[in-house]
Parts: C-alpha cells; sequence; structure tokens
C-alpha cells in the first residue's frame, strides 16, 4: 500500500514538470530557461515520507513488528479515513524515540517486549503474529478507567502513553489530515507556527 | 567619549518593564529599554504552517522543554532555552520555570485573563493573621486598575463582588448557553458565586503592541533588543545605581550603560536573580525568598453534557465560559475560625463544548473512534486556580557551579506547595464534582492533582514590598529601601498574590511606581 503510494506521488511531481521545455525557441538565451533571472521562485516540493522509507532507529525488527501491530490495533483504518498504518505511525514513533529521553525509551522498549512476552506465553508467537483475540486479551489493560496519576503497572502505562502517541502521530499525518480535512474544514491541521531566533 | 547618561534604563520588555516606559515617557523622561531577547517582525517571524509539514510531526524535539508543557512545535522557537538558560533545583522538588526571551516577553500569548486583586489580598493578613498585609491598600490602587484596563482592553461585566472588585470594561453582553447556565445555578444553589471572564481583547494584547509603539511615538523611549542584563552596576562613593553592564546575545560583547534611575522588569526570577548577582538591595536577608505562585489544577473535573451526545445537542447547549470566584473565608477578621480546613481560597476557570480527550475513554480502535464521534462537542471542563501562602522557605539563590550561555550565574530554585494547599486542592476538586453532578452532567474524570510549582506561570514574590526594611525588599513604591535610585516593578514585588492571574495587577503597580519615579526626578530627589 505504502509503495503504491509513493509511487503514484511519485508520478504526481513528474507529471508536474513543465511540458513547454522541449517546445523552447531558438535563440539560445530566450530558450535557456523559462525563470526570471532577478527572482527566486519558490519551489514546490514535497516531505520524505511519501516518496521514501524511513530507516528503523530505535526498535528492533521484532519491536517495531509489535509496535505496528499496536498501531493498527490502536488505529484502524475505518471506511475512507485512514488509521495509523496508512500514517506510517510506527516508523514515525520509532524516529522520535530514537531521539527521547531515557525514561520514555525504557517505558516503550519494557512494553513491546512485554506485548511479545505474553503473546509468546499465550500463543508461542509474537504481538504482531498472535490472533485477534489474543492480542485483544493482551491489551485488556486499555479498558481500564482513566486516572490521573500514572498506572503503577509498567504495561498498563505504556499502553496509555503509547495509546496518546499513537493517535496524535496519526491525526498530526498528511494522509489522515488530507482525508478528513475534505469532511471537516477544522480539521487543517494548520497553525501559527513561530520562525527560530537567529 | 563617555556613553550618554539617561534618566532611567529599563530592564524587560514585557507587561511591567513596557508598562513602565510607557508611563515615564508620556511624562517626558528620557529612557533606555534594554531587552535580552530580539525584535521581531510580526509578519516575518510568524507563518501558517501544517502540523505534517513539521519535522516532528508536531510532537516537538524530543527534550528540548522538559518543564515548559506549554511548548510545542509550533510555538518552540518563543521560549527560553532551558540549554542556554539553564536553572537548578533539588529533583525530587522541580520547578517549571516558563520564560520567553522576545521583545513584548510573555505577554506574546499570555492568556489575558484580567483580575484586580482586593483588600482580601492586600489586606489579607488582617483577615486571617496569616503572614503580611502589602503596604498597600486597594483604594491605593484602584486609580491604577482604572487607567490599566482601557490600555489593555479588558472586557468584563460588573458584579459587585467584593473579593473581585469591578473594573472599567468594554462591556461583556453575552449570554450564557444552557449547558453553563446549569452549572451557574447549580453553583449559586450552594451559595457559590459565578462571573463572566475578564480578559484583554484584541488580535495581539502583547505590551509589543499596545505600550511600546506609544512609547516610541512621543521620541522619549529607545529599545535597545538582544541585551542581556547582567549586573546593577554601582558607583561606590554615593552607593547608588549608576547603570547597567550588558553582553550582547549574538556577539557576546560586553556593554555597560548610565542611568540616573535603574527599573528592573525582567520578569519575577529574572529580575530577582539580577539583583542576587550584583549582591544589592538585600541588607533584610529577604531577597529571593517567599517564593509563591497560583497552583493549578488543570482538568480538575471533566464531564460531558449527557444531552449532547450523538450530535444531538439542542441550539444554545453547549458552548461558552465562565468563572468563580474565591468564595472560601471571606468572612474571616482577625485570627476567626476559617470555614473551611485551610485559609484562603481558589478561583476556577470553567467551560463547555470541544471534544473530551481520548484518554477520559477505556477504549481503542473502531470502539474509541464511535466514543470520540458520539462526546463530539459535549464536554464540560474546569480547572481550579488556588492562591498558594508566601512562605519564607520557598527561595531563590545562586547556583554555586552552573552559568547560562553567557556566563552569567544561573539561579537554583527551591519551592514546594504545603498543606493549605492541598487540602484547597482537594476541596476544589469535591466540590466541583458536586457541581457537575448538581447540573446534571456525566463525570469523565475528577482529580486534585497540582502541577509542579511554576508551571501556572505567575511566579511571585521574590522582592517583597513592606513597610520595614528590615523584612522586604521595596518599599510601598516599588523602591529598593536600601538603593534609592532603583526600581523593580515586576511580579516578585508582590506581597500575597491571591487567587487572580496577577498582570493586570503587575501593570497597575508599574505605572504607579513609574508616577512616583517621575515626581521624585521632577523634585530632583531622584
Ligand atoms: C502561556 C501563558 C499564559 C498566561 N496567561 C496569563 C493570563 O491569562 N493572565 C495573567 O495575568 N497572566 C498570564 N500569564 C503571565 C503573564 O504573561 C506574565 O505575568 C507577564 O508577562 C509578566 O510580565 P513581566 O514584565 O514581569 O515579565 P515578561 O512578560 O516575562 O517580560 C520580561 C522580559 O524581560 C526580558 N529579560 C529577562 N531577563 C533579562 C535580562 N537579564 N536582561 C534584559 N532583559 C531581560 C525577557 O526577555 C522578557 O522579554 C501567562 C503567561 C504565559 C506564558
Amino acid at each position: 500500500m505504502a509503495q503504491m503510494m509513493k509511487r503514484r506521488r511519485i508520478l504526481q511531481v513528474a507529471a508536474g514538470l513543465p511540458a513547454a521545455i522541449a517546445l523552447r525557441a531558438q535563440n539560445p538565451y530566450a530558450a535557456a530557461t523559462s525563470g526570471k533571472p532577478d527572482e527566486l521562485p519558490k519551489l514546490e516540493a514535497i516531505p520524505p515520507d511519501g516518496v521514501a522509507d524511513a530507516q528503523r532507529k530505535f526498535c528492533t525488527g521484532i519491536q517495531l513488528a509489535a509496535l505496528k501491530r499496536l498501531c493498527d490495533m490502536v488505529l484502524p483504518r475505518i471506511g475512507e479515513t485512514p488509521g495509523a498504518a496508512e500514517a506510517q505511525a510506527a516508523e514515525f514513533l520509532d524516529f522520535i524515540l530514537s531521539e527521547s529521553p531515557t525514561d520514555r525509551q525504557t517505558l516503550y522498549r519494557t512494553g513491546l517486549d512485554a506485548l511479545n512476552t505474553q503473546a509468546r506465553a499465550k500463543q508461542g508467537k509474537s504481538f504482531a503474529e498472535v490472533d485477534a483475540a489474543t492480542a485483544a486479551e493482551i491489551l485488556a489493560p486499555l479498558g481500564k478507567p482513566w486516572t490521573y496519576k500514572d498506572p503503577a503497572e509498567p504495561l498498563t502505562k505504556f499502553l496509555r502513553t503509547a495509546k496518546a502517541d499513537i493517535l496524535t502521530a496519526t491525526v498530526n499525518s498528511r494522509e489522515w489530515i488530507q482525508v478528513v480535512s475534505q469532511r471537516n474544514r477544522n480539521a487543517a491541521g494548520t497553525s501559527i507556527f513561530w520562525t527560530e531566533i537567529a | 567619549m563617555p556613553s550618554p547618561l539617561h534618566d532611567v534604563v529599563i530592564i524587560g520588555s514585557g507587561a511591567s518593564g513596557a508598562m513602565t516606559a510607557y508611563q515615564l515617557t508620556k511624562k517626558g523622561i528620557n529612557c533606555l529599554l534594554l531587552e535580552a531577547g530580539p525584535n521581531f517582525d510580526y509578519t516575518k517571524d510568524r507563518q501558517i504552517r501544517a502540523v505534517y509539514d513539521l519535522p516532528y510531526r508536531g510532537f516537538g524535539k524530543p527534550g528540548r522543554f522538559p518543564h515548559v508543557t506549554q511548548a510545542n512545535e509550533f510555538t518552540a522557537a518563543l521560549w527560553a532555552d532551558e540549554k542556554q538558560n539553564p536553572y537548578t533545583f533539588d529533583p525530587k522538588d522541580p520547578y517549571y520555570w516558563v520564560r520567553i526571551r522576545r521583545m513584548g516577553g510573555k505577554t506574546l500569548v499570555w492568556g489575558r485573563a484580567s483580575w484586580r486583586l482586593s483588600d482580601y489580598e492586600f489586606k489579607a493578613k488582617d483577615h486571617d493573621g496569616y503572614g503580611d498585609n502589602w503596604p498597600v491598600s486597594y483604594a491605593e490602587m484602584a486609580p491604577y486598575y482604572d487607567q490599566c484596563e482601557p490600555l489593555l482592553r479588558v472586557s468584563g461585566r460588573i458584579e459587585k463582588l467584593p473579593q473581585l472588585p469591578d473594573g472599567v470594561f468594554l462591556e461583556d453582553k453575552s449570554g450564557d448557553s444552557t449547558s453553563i447556565a446549569r452549572f451557574i445555578s447549580a453553583a449559586k444553589q450552594k451559595g457559590i458565586p459565578t462571573t463572566k471572564q475578564r480578559r484583554a481583547q484584541g488580535t495581539l494584547a502583547s505590551s509589543a503592541n499596545l505600550l511600546l509603539p506609544d512609547a516610541l511615538a512621543t521620541g522619549k523611549l529607545t529599545i535597545l533588543p538582544n541585551a542581556i542584563a547582567r549586573e546593577v552596576t554601582v558607583d561606590k562613593a554615593t552607593g547608588k545605581a549608576n547603570g547597567i553592564s550588558f553582553v550582547d546575545r549574538r556577539s557576546r560583547r560586553e556593554f555597560h550603560v548610565r542611568a540616573r534611575v535603574v527599573v528592573l522588569g525582567a520578569s519575577c526570577l529574572e529580575t530577582t536573580r539580577l539583583l542576587l548577582n550584583s549582591k544589592l538591595a538585600n541588607s533584610s536577608g529577604v531577597l529571593g525568598h517567599y517564593l509563591f505562585d497560583q497552583f493549578y489544577v488543570k482538568n480538575t473535573v471533566q464531564a460531558i453534557v449527557p444531552e449532547a451526545k450523538n450530535g444531538r445537542a439542542p441550539g444554545g447547549l453547549m458552548g461558552g465560559t465562565g468563572y468563580i470566584p474565591r468564595f472560601t473565608n471571606l468572612g474571616l477578621l482577625g485570627k476567626a475560625k476559617p470555614d473551611k480546613d485551610y485559609l484562603r481560597g481558589y478561583a476556577v476557570d470553567f467551560s463547555s463544548g470541544g471534544t473530551p480527550d481520548p484518554k477520559y475513554f477505556p477504549h481503542y480502535g473502531e470502539d474509541l473512534q464511535k466514543a470520540l464521534a458520539a462526546h463530539t462537542n459535549t464536554g464540560f471542563n474546569a480547572t481550579t486556580m488556588g492562591s498558594v501562602l508566601p512562605r519564607f522557605e520557598n527561595h531563590v539563590s545562586i547556583d554555586p557551579v552552573v552559568k547560562d550561555a553567557w556566563g552569567i550565574p544561573a539561579l537554583r530554585i527551591s519551592a514546594r506547595y504545603s498543606e493549605n494547599e492541598f487540602k484547597m486542592a482537594t476541596d476544589a476538586m469535591n466540590t466541583l464534582a458536586e457541581l457537575c453532578h448538581a447540573a446534571g452532567f456525566e463525570m469523565l474524570g475528577q482529580h486534585d492533582q497540582m502541577v509542579p510549582p511554576g508551571e501556572s506561570i505567575h511566579e511571585l514574590g521574590t522582592c517583597r514590598m513592606g513597610d520595614n526594611p528590615k523584612t522586604s525588599v521595596l518599599n510601598k513604591w516599588n523602591q529598593t529601601h536600601d538603593v534609592k535610585n532603583v526600581f523593580v516593578v515586576d511580579g516578585s514585588s508582590f506581597v500575597v498574590g491571591g487567587s487572580q492571574n496577577p498582570t493586570l495587577t503587575i501593570t497597575a503597580l508599574a505605572m504607579r511606581a513609574a508616577d512616583y519615579m517621575a515626581e521624585e526626578m521632577r523634585e530632583g530627589s531622584l
């Protein structure tokens, strides 16, 4: 799916190339470029997510597979609305985690490992591979009522944190916003950005 | 050739420094204003961007602002960088110091809630016997509040509550939604008053657009950005201040400016740091002590209005905001028994509308999305802001080791809340839950956990005023007892803060101090 989207994006970009290049007039100076010599126009460009695969930076392969499964369960595709998978939330969180303070990294590492350990204990497979009912059983702590203080139990704490992060990584993604903003103009995801101080 | 002698040098371009500049220049006094941060170009420094175009998808660079919960990726450039501007504390007692180093200071983004203090604060000791009174009364402050509200364009409604004096408002004639009216009625039945919000209006309500342009227009103000004050310098012969030494933020060149009068408005803790580093104005030994703020219990209650579920809200049910002013312990005189098991009281901001945060729903996947859809625009939410008792032991000092990026010794902050605040927070939670039930709302969550000291961004008290030079840093005119030509105009002068947001009072005090300064300068006493 992601590959298809990338291909489509590349084709879109290619199709946008000025067709007039081939039809340049004879005068080599007039024909050299349609750009204005005294101006720097804003060039249309894209961010990397849509056309390139993010390199794994934090999780092990099996941890990332567990995170992807968790993402898919927390926010699956619903009808036309993309889910965490289309938003590549797991890959994005892997990057964020690679730059995060140690306590956050530890929370995720131990949490993802706990998902795999429980899955193996229940079905002899990794969390990514267990059947839906078993995966749901493992996520049962997400059904506990909210408390202000972090839960003492590490898996519950991890799942709560991951739930919030997965939702944010998805609803702030280009994939999600492009679809949802068609229905609701308030979901454009724009705001005032302050430029860094020189 | 020596640099010119300025009438007044002012440190800081936020609410306090800018108000002082506004008032002094109006009276024809030449002012030089030093601002640590850069000047800004409103159109160039801000742009509309989509969250998915930001490198961290709105999460912000992890770990960049461990103590600024208000920061996000859009506003990251606003907040003082904690690596360049470090401070220390005991990890057991974290302090969240929130700073902005740009022209306009924190008024670039303040929430604009603008309340007057009353004699329940100015004369707090007379009511409950705790601590000290301010050396000024509400009657002395009222004329300055009267002038500041129109300058800040404060909207509000006349409410006639003694604990929350009315002001000169842009009249708020808005009605209340049915859900807000239900909450107000539930509060009334318990004898709890409610009011409209009082807020500065306008697209921007910053010192940089409301105060500094007029001050510049007098031709009497010079603004010097990127100038980080290092020390107030003193003439050894006279014992009076003779200017400020500062370092250029970008080049790190060192400079000195000369002035007849020095005014510090660098915000409560930066001003205190500057005085401590200058080894000045501390014959009392209380400089840096009595640090307090308002404690916040954010989202003390999160409820929903059941009739609004599944998109069925009738028109006019949802939306709107309101405020509960302090209502406890108002009857005290002398050392009579308080009507609660704590002293003083708290205020509450409440609002109706919006969708509750997904964390309140014990679901995930499609179930969560269904729950969120069913609860769109059903929310009712209230945040508590409680008064904190000023206590000597909550204090700041100069860290013996750590320095900022310009070699200026950093601050060490030592503050924690006391039993009085914890009891108040619990009472607020229980009261708000009761009101929500009485209003027919369903509770999703309630708690009484305060954010760490500092996070309310209302730090106050470390250069307190008083009539007695042995127990206070400033006299009633914001003038240091020890050095007559040094004034402190920010929130560090507060003696008691109450539950009201402080900025309106900071500006009123700065204006009053400027009037006094101008008069003293005219008479030649300064
Ligand atoms: C998100 C947010 C919401 C808020 N909401 C409210 C509200 O609703 N109501 C309310 O009453 N208050 C609110 N406040 C607090 C309010 O902004 C402050 O009380 C007010 O700005 C204080 O004014 P000040 O002049 O003391 O400090 P600041 O506004 O912080 O200005 C101080 C200035 O001094 C400069 N400075 C510091 N050190 C030096 C130095 N060494 N040399 C030179 N310059 C220096 C700084 O760069 C800064 O520009 C809020 C604040 C924030 C951040």
